[in-house]
């Protein structure tokens, strides 16, 4: 009974509310974000420090009191070498976005309010990843919601309302079906207790029934992380959503439901994971290929929006994500879990880096960036080049062991499943590595290389300020230190995933 | 002292960095961490060759635990015999010279720091090959190497002909690399480790199926790299890049790495003969179409870029039969003789400004020592003894013909052809360069100058190679093969006097007809004479074409049908499903317009019918 | 039969000390002065009813209490902790009214002591009708809720819209509950009896056998419920609602909307599970449809709403429709169990409570901003946060909760706690309507939320669009924030009480 996880999400609540009743000046305000969220990444740095290595598989900092036994809910938290890497990415990345809040408000200003927003976000984020009752989940897992709408629709771009109102209606449509999901496996095994649960390995809960659960949370989770053809809200999202929005969106919130396949999904409905996974895996790899030719007549055409190919590059990523879940193997959620880690650090650089772009030339389709950012901007353009060849994949960098892992597991799946359908599915994924490379550095090509627009021929561009480097500079260390050294994060979850699939 | 090696990758990796980021701070500017880095790194590799040569056949392996994987345990580390020890110093040499070129070839360029630190990432990312001890670290040298190229090739990216040309290396390298990813899987999977040495070690006992179809998969990689048909394309492009970079990418890196791999892995390709019957029919095709490619193109650096594919295509064909030994030892003849061509040409260039030598011709008074190197280095090239490349491309013909079957006879038939339209090239490449009169816009007495001493000063250097790795005759007493310790199962470097003698009398014969040609119409190029019959030449036989044709667009194409099957249907489905239930909203808002009496006989119709339903089903 | 026993005053205390403050105002509203008779009113109201919630807090302290019995042995009036749940839900819900109220007779057009009076009286009503246990008295209760609620609605002189607004409300009171007696009628000819015991005992000899007499009871047990689905506005007994609701003054439509569905569900439960029990598998199915039916129809005509207290009438609509959602495990053979079906009236209860708090506090902020604006479009509330922010952002918090996401997550839980009742009941489908309900509800509690706190308002129009000072008005917003902001922490007494309640 250790108190630290309380205060993980008290922290940003607290914060979220003094913010939000408190009216300070917005300079005040700024400050304050960041200092309570330098606080909580101090807090997730100590669960860390306190957190046994040697024994990955068991929740350590566990909480555990009655809640509300009418309906049998425990408030019930903890964190295990599954959830840990993302508890820390989750408040590294909000840590980051509050540090270039200090530097760049979007337009709409309002900074007191933007900061509450995310600071909410915050709790919600940190709450799903170490909530161990289904209902204590599934509540965080709707906190993220509103906020985010509301990040959407106040500080988004032109056509915010639309977007904001599909993604959050989307979202709940899953998240609606995945709470019955959740109440059937509880009608079956009788507890909401995710620690139980995945011990039990779906006792006491019929074939059918697990087969009906299942798929009411696979619509939620892949509604979330996003699957393959449920991935339509996202790439509005983005493309309205304001840079900080974005980074969280995709370094976080997408996250939530892959987690929640691993977490929930996969050991508690075990028949009925091995009877979904080859859909699950088609699905992926579909989603990969569909994306990255996508992102490929999007890179191509001079009219596109950067934020939008970059959305839509997520949808590729979480593909490979997918798959490796599919595979129900150890390596293939290795992979899940560590390309989790990894789109959330490259791709939210990546959208920091847009977003930085969009602030100087007030806008991010290709036409009017025009190119040759590497001769206006020449740090802002270096890192754009980075971030892009981080996120196809370049071993060496984070990126490359998410999917490497994927398409290793889908080339020895689980026993049960078909292993000639999953080595076709790795070789199609493999051909979507070489679109995600075309796509990029076509990208590239657009922005970053080639002559400078004549509308910004003379005038000239700002290059990075320090809170950007401040926010940026640790995202492109990390992409780098994981590359080199994955065992930051494979061994940290490889024994709990083992125990997943026991 | 091999528990250092890991320094030979390190040190440039390190400059690298330095490079990149503190050059300003480091008193002399962005050259001096590149050209030490190297040059430590050089050291080093001396070292480990020395060590190597002291005890032959020795294997050192030096390893930490990498990171758990389910079932395997990765270690990286770095695995010292005499073929890794030899490669490398040639590396770190022609890496060390292109530095040393560089400073003054690259003279005045605004970028040149980025560009000395990528060159030094690249000679990195080269040694991490070299020497890794696991796949999986190869595979992270091998691809930023493909990264590194694909930075320098699009060095002058305010050119259309760079960008595409750098998209162009890296997306065709990249096609190969997915099949070279897998055929790590399938092989690590088999040998139940991704470590080479287990990998190699248990290459005889893994089953035929999965042995070949590893050998095949990483065949694809091997092809990209090294630039064989049918992933040959990029190279050529490739010349769009500053001249050093062409110089390192054919002599030391890239493109050796693919021949290399397969000679670390031989073992493997032993136990897959499929897979070397594959390779050896590419080698053929390649051998042949590239030199044909090169003896009509005009651009030099693309003369150069052919024929470094078509002689890459030799070592393929010698480890195809079994010419292990011959074949390293064309590998670093070539890395030689194509190092100094290049640099020669980047001479040539910096002094004429063209590529073109429809615009060159008479420079040996102008460029007198960058004549009689280019010479030394052409030589080399079309085979002519004593120069190294005669030696090294005899060996790998001989082993053909005496041990590769029926694939072998091909392999020496082409062998022979090509070496003659070899000869041919390399004669016209000096004649249309350095003879005949001057065809260009320059005043060449006034404009026309030799380079300065740093940049001739490698040519001498790597003439001297050039000459020196040729000199022995009698090749079993020769050096480098007893330092290579050849896997067992291989043919020995062996060559027979009248085999030299043979291919000899054809290079003569090649350059002889091309002299010929030029003292009949000193001003014409010697390739007309081959009229139309030209044509596929001059177009490389339209490969690029074809791919363009069935491949690029036919891509493009569906990637805008997907995006527009996303807008109009998938997300129009989402959006139709609200649209839909707002507009049911406003008809049954309709109905609710006010009206008592509808209201109440509504009601109590619908009452009846529940009433009458439910009594109904209760009776029966 | 005879009545002739001693009557247990204690456990009649609550409706009799509403009625005797009912009186009380009536009669001082002659001899108070008249610039003290608003707050005369208004003050006796609330402290007859603060009483009468002492009353039952006494009441819930001591056991089960049965008064007005028959020879037979059954009870016309029981006060368990079933009758005290809604009896204090229905107290408080009419303090925040009385609240809401105080605010209402400044324009002078809605005269004060009648206005109480028949408030009063309605609530006494449903205290009765909460421990009714006799068809008849049930009867009697409810026509005492409903009738002064029809001149509630028109009270507000020279106001042609409350008038046509009691009209409707009256007439499909009065059809409906015509409806309600003849199905009385016909239960009774069936069972002889009007003791729900023995209706129960008869119709359980009579389910299994078929023909006539069975069809006739299902005939009556069907008509019974009309009445009542008329009170909670289940389609297609609604029509009145929006009309009604947009007609009355607003705190009437909040009366009605909480108040006077909670004691519909109040009779419905007793009746479906005291009476009429044996006849689970007929009306089992009827109130799943219904509900399903119910929630659809709400939210999809709530999303092309653009008056503010309409939108918020067919909420109540759609919500009325989750309430339905457990009664709807009936349908199954799983769900007629006791334990599923106890479990089933606890969910349905326990929405009651946080529907009450959070949809009292909606309307409660509707109150205020509608105070600003007569006309009452959607659109007045754009900015409102530059305005009034504490109101604003209150009142985002209970639209939230009735959208049941957080951060009213008093909302979430009540959504969690009716899904759990269905799926344990084996009527997933119902769940998984309901489930997507939550999304076409979002969609337009999000509207209104994001009106309020879209644009930087301008300090000046910020400064005329500020809501008039309501002292009342603001405690009752407080007392409901405060209430649901409990729930949403932990709302395990809640779902404790209701436990208690539905056994």
């Amino acid at each position: 009974m250790s108190p630290l996880l309380p205060v993980l999400l008290g922290v940003p609540a607290v914060g979220a509310a003094v913010l939000a009743l408190v009216p300070l000046p917005d300079r005040a305000a700024r400050w304050i974000g960041l200092v309570v969220t330098t606080a909580t990444l101090v807090v997730a740095a100590v669960t860390t420090a306190r957190f046994d290595f040697g024994a990955t598989s068991r929740f350590t900092d566990v909480v555990d009191v009655r809640w509300l036994p009418a309906i049998g809910v425990r408030f019930h938290l903890g964190v295990d070498g599954i959830s840990l890497p993302l508890v820390v990415l989750t408040a590294l990345l909000t840590m980051l976005c509050a540090a270039y809040t200090i530097g760049t408000v979007p337009d709409a200003g309002r900074t007191r309010q933007l900061l509450a927003l995310v600071l909410l976000l915050e709790v919600g984020m940190l709450g799903t990843f170490v909530a161990l009752d289904l209902v204590l989940f599934f509540v965080f897992f709707e906190v993220v919601l509103i906020p985010m709408y509301f990040l959407i629709a106040i500080w988004g771009g032109n056509d915010r309302g639309r977007a904001a109102t599909k993604f959050i209606l989307f979202t709940l449509l899953g998240s609606g079906l995945m709470l019955v999901g959740f109440l059937l496996i509880y009608s079956g095994a009788g507890t909401f207790d995710v620690v139980a649960l995945s011990r039990a390995h779906g006792a006491g809960i019929a074939r059918s029934t697990q087969l009906f659960a299942f798929v009411l949370l696979l619509l939620g989770f892949g509604i979330k992380s996003p699957m393959w053809p449920l991935h339509t809200w996202l790439p509005d999202a983005h493309t309205e959503a304001p840079t900080i929005g974005s980074v969280l969106l995709a370094g976080v919130l997408l996250k939530m439901g892959t987690y929640g396949l691993v977490r929930i999904a996969v050991p508690d409905l075990p028949t009925a994971a091995h009877d979904v996974a080859p859909a699950l895996g088609v699905l992926a790899v579909a989603g990969i290929i569909y994306a990255t030719l996508v992102c490929i007549a999007l890179a191509t055409d001079p009219q596109a929006d950067l934020k939008r190919l970059i959305a839509f590059s997520s949808v590729g990523h979480m593909g490979f994500v997918l798959l490796g879940i599919a595979t129900l193997t150890a390596t293939g959620i290795q992979g899940a879990l560590v390309g989790n880690i990894a789109h959330g650090v490259i791709t939210g650089l990546l959208f920091f880096l847009v977003g930085g772009l969009k602030d100087r030339y007030h806008t991010s389709t290709f036409r009017e960036i025009g190119g040759g950012v590497l001769a206006k901007a020449p740090v802002l353009g270096g890192l754009t080049v980075f971030a892009a060849i981080a996120s196809l994949g370049l071993p060496g960098l984070a990126g490359f062991w998410g999917e490497m892992l994927a398409m290793l597991g889908s080339y020895q799946p689980a026993q049960t499943l078909s292993r000639p359908l999953f080595v076709v599915l790795m070789a199609v994924a493999g051909v979507g590595t070489i679109f995600t490379a075309v796509y990029f550095l076509a990208m590239l090509r657009r922005v970053t290389y080639g002559l400078v627009g004549d509308a910004w021929r003379e005038r000239p561009l700002r290059d990075v300020i320090a809170t950007d480097l401040i926010a940026w500079v640790p995202l492109v260390v990390l992409a780098v230190a994981i590359g080199v050294w994955p065992k930051l994060v494979l061994g940290i979850s490889s024994g709990a995933v083992h125990e997943l699939l026991r | 002292m091999t528990h250092w090696a890991w320094l030979v990758p390190a040190l440039p990796a390190f400059a690298a960095v330095v490079g990149l980021f503190l050059s300003r701070y480091v008193p002399g500017g962005p050259a001096v961490p590149a050209i030490v880095g190297t040059a430590l790194s050089l050291l080093v590799a001396v070292v480990l060759l020395a060590d190597a040569e002291s005890n032959p056949g020795a294997v050192h392996q030096t390893t930490v635990p990498w990171t758990p994987l389910d079932g395997f345990h990765l270690s990286i580390g770095t695995r010292i015999d005499g073929l890794a020890a030899v490669t490398s110093v040639m590396v770190a040499i022609v890496a060390l010279l292109v530095q040393i070129y560089s400073t003054a070839y690259m003279a005045g360029d605004p970028r040149y720091s980025t560009y000395a630190a990528e060159v030094s990432l690249f000679t990195a990312a080269m040694l991490l090959v070299v020497v890794a001890s696991d796949l999986f670290e190869l595979l992270i040298g091998w691809e930023v190497m493909g990264l590194c190229s694909y930075l320098l090739i699009g060095h002058y990216w305010q050119t259309e002909g760079a960008r595409s040309a750098a998209v162009k290396a890296f997306v065709t390298t990249r096609i190969g690399d997915t099949g070279f990813l897998f055929g790590i899987f399938v092989l690590g999977v088999a040998a139940g480790s991704f470590d080479v040495g287990q990998v190699v070690g248990r290459a005889s006992a893994m089953s035929h199926a999965a042995v070949t179809a590893g050998a095949l998969l990483l065949l694809a990689g091997v092809v990209g790299k090294s630039a064989q048909f049918p992933l040959h394309v990029w190279l050529p492009d490739a010349m769009a890049g500053p001249t050093p970079i062409s110089a390192l990418i054919h002599a030391a890196t890239m493109v050796a790495a693919g021949i290399y791999v397969v000679a670390r892995l031989y073992p493997v390709y032993l136990a897959a003969p499929d897979a070397r019957t594959v390779l050896g029919v590419i080698a053929c095709l390649t051998m042949l179409g590239a030199a044909l490619a090169a003896l009509a193109e005009d651009d030099l650096k693309r003369v150069l870029a052919w024929s470094t594919v078509s002689q890459l295509a030799y070592m393929g064909a010698g480890l195809a039969v079994g010419a292990w030994t011959a074949s390293i030892y064309h590998l670093l003849a070539h890395a030689g003789f194509k190092a100094l061509l290049f640099l020669a040409a980047g001479s040539v260039l910096r002094s004429v400004g063209t590529n073109l030598m429809s615009e060159m011709g008479g420079l040996r008074q102008r460029l007198p020592v960058t004549f009689v190197t280019a010479v030394i280095g052409a030589a080399a090239l079309a085979g002519l003894p004593p120069f190294a490349g005669a030696f090294s491309k005899d060996a790998i013909l001989t082993a053909a013909r005496e041990h590769g079957g029926a694939l072998g006879t091909a392999v020496y038939a082409v062998g022979l052809v090509t070496a003659f339209v070899t000869a041919a090239y390399a004669t016209r490449f000096i004649v249309r360069t350095f003879f005949g009169s001057y065809r260009g816009a320059l005043d060449v007495r006034a404009q026309v100058h030799e380079s300065p001493l740093v940049m001739t000063a490698p040519l001498v250097v790597l003439a001297a190679a050039c000459i020196l790795l040729g000199a022995p005759v009698v090749p079993n007493s020769y050096g480098v093969a007893s330092w290579l310790d050849a896997p067992t199962g291989t043919v020995p470097l062996h060559l027979d006097a009248a085999g030299v003698v043979l291919s000899a009398v054809i290079v003569i014969a090649g350059s002889a007809a091309v002299v010929a040609l030029y003292r009949r119409r000193p001003d014409e190029d010697p390739v007309t004479v081959l009229g139309h019959a030209a044509t596929p030449l001059v177009h490389a036989f339209w490969v690029d074409d074809v791919y363009e044709r069935l491949v690029v667009r036919p891509a493009y194409a569906t990637a805008r049908a997907m995006r527009l099957t996303d807008d109009s249907a998938i997300d129009a489905a989402v959006v139709a499903s609200g649209q839909g239930t707002s507009a049911v909203g406003a008809l049954l808002r309709r109905l609710q317009n006010g009206n008592v009496q509808a209201y109440v006989s509504g009601l109590v119709v619908v009452v009846i019918a529940i009433v009458m339903t439910v009594s109904l089903a209760v009776a029966r | 039969m005879s009545l002739t026993q001693a009557i247990d005053y204690a456990a009649i205390s609550p409706p009799l000390v509403i009625a005797v403050t009912a009186l009380v105002v009536l009669v001082g509203d002659l001899f108070v002065p008249p610039g003290l008779r608003r707050a005369f009113a208004a003050a006796t109201s609330i402290a007859g009813t603060a009483a009468a919630l002492g009353a039952t807090a006494w009441l819930a302290t001591t056991s089960a209490r049965h008064t007005f019995c028959f020879s037979s042995g059954g009870c016309s009036y029981v006060v368990d902790d079933f009758t005290l749940f809604f009896q204090v839900l229905f107290l408080g819900s009419a303090l925040v009214v009385l609240l809401l109220s105080v605010a209402l007779f400044a324009d002078r057009r809605i005269p004060t002591g009648e206005y109480h009076v028949l408030l009063l009286s309605s609530l006494a009503g449903m205290l009765v009708l909460a421990a009714a246990r006799d068809l008849l008295t049930l009867l009697v209760a409810l026509e005492v809720v409903s009738l002064p609620a029809f001149v509630l609605v028109g009270l507000r002189r020279g106001d042609p819209r409350g008038g046509e607004a009691a009209l409707k409300f009256f007439l499909f009171s009065v059809v409906s509950t015509a409806l309600t007696v003849y199905g009385m009628a016909l239960v009774y000819g069936v069972t002889g009896s009007i003791e729900f015991g023995h209706i129960a005992a008869a119709l359980g000899q009579l389910r299994p056998h078929r023909g006539a007499m069975a069809a006739t009871a299902a005939a009556g047990v069907v008509l019974v419920l009309v009445g009542f689905g008329f009170k909670v506005s289940a389609v297609p007994f609604h029509f009145w609602a929006p009309d009604t609701y947009q007609g009355a003054p607003v705190p009437i439509a909040a009366f009605l909307s909480v108040a006077s569905k909670a004691a519909g569900f109040a009779g419905l439960i007793v009746l479906l599970l005291d009476a009429f029990r044996p006849y689970a598998d007929v009306w089992g199915p009827v109130l799943a449809v219904l509900a399903a039916v119910t929630m659809t129809v709400g939210n999809v005509v709530a999303l092309r709403q653009w008056h503010l207290v309409r939108l918020l009438a067919w909420s109540t609509v759609a919500q009325a429709g989750y309430l339905l959602v457990p009664l709807g495990v009936a349908a199954t053979a799983h769900g007629r169990s006791d334990v599923v079906l106890a479990e089933a009236v606890r969910a349905t209860l326990g929405y009651l409570g946080i529907y009450a708090a959070m949809n009292l506090g909606a309307f409660a902020c509707a109150v205020m901003v509608s105070r600003r604006s007569p006309r009452g479009a959607i659109t007045d509330v754009r900015g409102l946060v530059w305005s009034s922010p504490v109101v604003a952002v209150c009142f985002a918090f209970f639209l939230t909760a009735l959208a049941g996401l957080p951060p009213g997550v008093a909302g979430l839980f009540a959504k969690v706690v009716v899904l759990q009742a269905a799926v344990h009941g084996h009527v997933t489908w119902l769940a998984i309507v309901a489930a997507v309900n939550t999304v076409i509800g979002l969609a337009y509690y999000l509207r209104v939320a994001a009106l309020m706190f879209a644009g930087p308002g301008d300090p000046e129009s910020a400064r005329s669009a500020r809501l008039r000072p309501d002292g009342a008005a603001a405690a009752a917003v407080a007392l409901t924030a405060v209430l649901t902001v409990a729930l949403s922490i932990d709302p395990q007494p809640l779902l404790h009480a209701a436990g208690l309640a539905s056994h």
